[in-house]
């Protein structure tokens, strides 16, 4: 089972993702990392297209992949997917953000099997997080732990508010964190 | 001659008793917002090192009096006894902080006079090595990629500090960055050598 985590600054640029597989908790990250920002972009969008339509084996296209999500690990594709569904849940976010004043927002957005749980820090970072499984308060404390090592990026006089995050003690540490409660 | 512990001593207390304290985020806020602008006005690396240094002698100069006054520290017999009063008095009492000092001789003379080991130790080209195990000005800092490879010392500032001091109770030191635990060495170092001892001046216009 496997965790995807976006961090979006306030005007929804991607800052940092990561994949997270907790079946194999010794076997970290194979995934793409901050070096592999996603840049919303028509060619993704096609590919999203494609890996829709090519990863369902009926012919239909519309909705989506079938069982076990489609995510072959590490498959280019199905990124895009995970992308989409994140992207899409934002209009969401904002719409609960709206009515709802506490930071934790469980789940936003159900997408076949994927849940998308969010989190708005004080200063509208969003923290989007796509499961399969429920787990609540383990989510919750992830949350907050990944928000704690961003105030201390924040703190960090060279980094800005709409920077990508770089700092590989950010990433171990969310990585570490990740491991423990999901 | 006090000892170390007595240094020690005064140094706590000087930093219990006598001083106003702020917030440490703050303070490393400030430093590190004045650290990057710095580098977005001269682009350059080794130019921020020089203006933070200069910015450290200003201040230097200034603190020295204040530190003397509150202290009451009388005058050191020599540069050893320096390095003890700057560790554990000095730093402590503005940073809270005590780096450890690794004192060295200066090279030996070239002629084979035997030197008193006073006198030696105050020879110019004495130097002690600060090590700090801690550093509040670089609280929540990390120095992204160019920074690394364009050589800043992001605590520069300290060496000038020192060195302004130091200035004004006629030594002239040379004080410069050994290594630095944010530039990824194992320790951050400062190294203080004496370069020699000022005469006092007769100021210009006088008979």
């Amino acid at each position: 089972m496997s965790h995807h985590l976006f961090l979006l600054s306030p005007s929804d640029t991607p800052l940092y993702s990561l994949t997270h597989y907790s079946t194999k908790p010794a076997q970290t990250i194979s995934s793409p990392l901050s070096s592999n920002l996603p840049t919303w972009s028509t060619s993704a969008f096609a590919g999203t297209l494609t890996a829709l339509s090519g990863a369902s084996s009926a012919t239909q296209s519309h909705h989506v992949p079938g069982q076990g999500g489609g995510v072959r690990m590490g498959g280019g594709q199905d990124r895009h997917v995970i992308q989409m569904i994140a992207n899409a849940s934002l209009d969401i976010i904002e719409d609960v953000m709206r009515k709802d004043g506490t930071m934790y927002l469980k789940s936003v957005d159900k997408f076949n099997e994927w849940t998308v749980s969010a989190f708005v820090t004080p200063g509208n970072m969003k923290f989007i997080l796509l499961h399969e499984t429920k787990n609540d308060d383990g989510i919750r404390s992830f949350f907050h732990d990944v928000w704690e090592l961003y105030l201390k990026t924040m703190l960090n006089p060279f980094h800005t508010a709409h920077s990508p995050i770089r700092s590989t003690v950010f990433d171990t540490r969310v990585r570490a964190s990740a491991k423990k409660y999901l | 001659m006090a000892t170390s512990k007595q240094y020690k001593a005064i140094g706590e207390d000087l930093w219990k008793g006598r001083t106003e304290k702020i917030n440490a985020e703050l303070f490393a806020l400030t430093y590190g917002a004045l650290v990057v602008q710095l580098i977005q006005d001269y682009e350059d690396y080794a130019e921020v090192n020089k203006q933070l240094e200069k910015m450290g002698y200003n201040i230097g100069t200034r603190l020295i009096e204040d530190f003397l006054a509150r202290s009451s520290l009388g005058r050191c017999s020599d540069f050893r006894e320096v390095g003890e009063v700057v560790a554990k008095v000095g730093f402590k009492s503005f940073l809270n902080i005590t780096p450890s000092v690794t004192h060295a001789a200066p090279p030996p003379p070239s002629s084979t006079r035997p030197v008193s080991a006073t006198q030696q130790s105050s020879a110019p080209g004495a130097s002690f090595i600060l090590t700090l195990d801690e550093n509040p000005l670089a609280e929540f800092v990390e120095l992204p990629e160019e920074a690394l490879e364009g050589g800043l010392w992001f605590s520069n500032v300290l060496c000038g500090v020192l060195r302004g001091a130091l200035e004004m109770v006629q030594m002239q030191v040379q004080v410069e960055f050994l290594s630095d635990v944010l530039r990824g060495d194992e320790s951050t170092d400062i190294r203080v050598s004496l370069v020699k001892h000022l005469e006092e001046e007769v100021p210009v216009g006088d008979d």
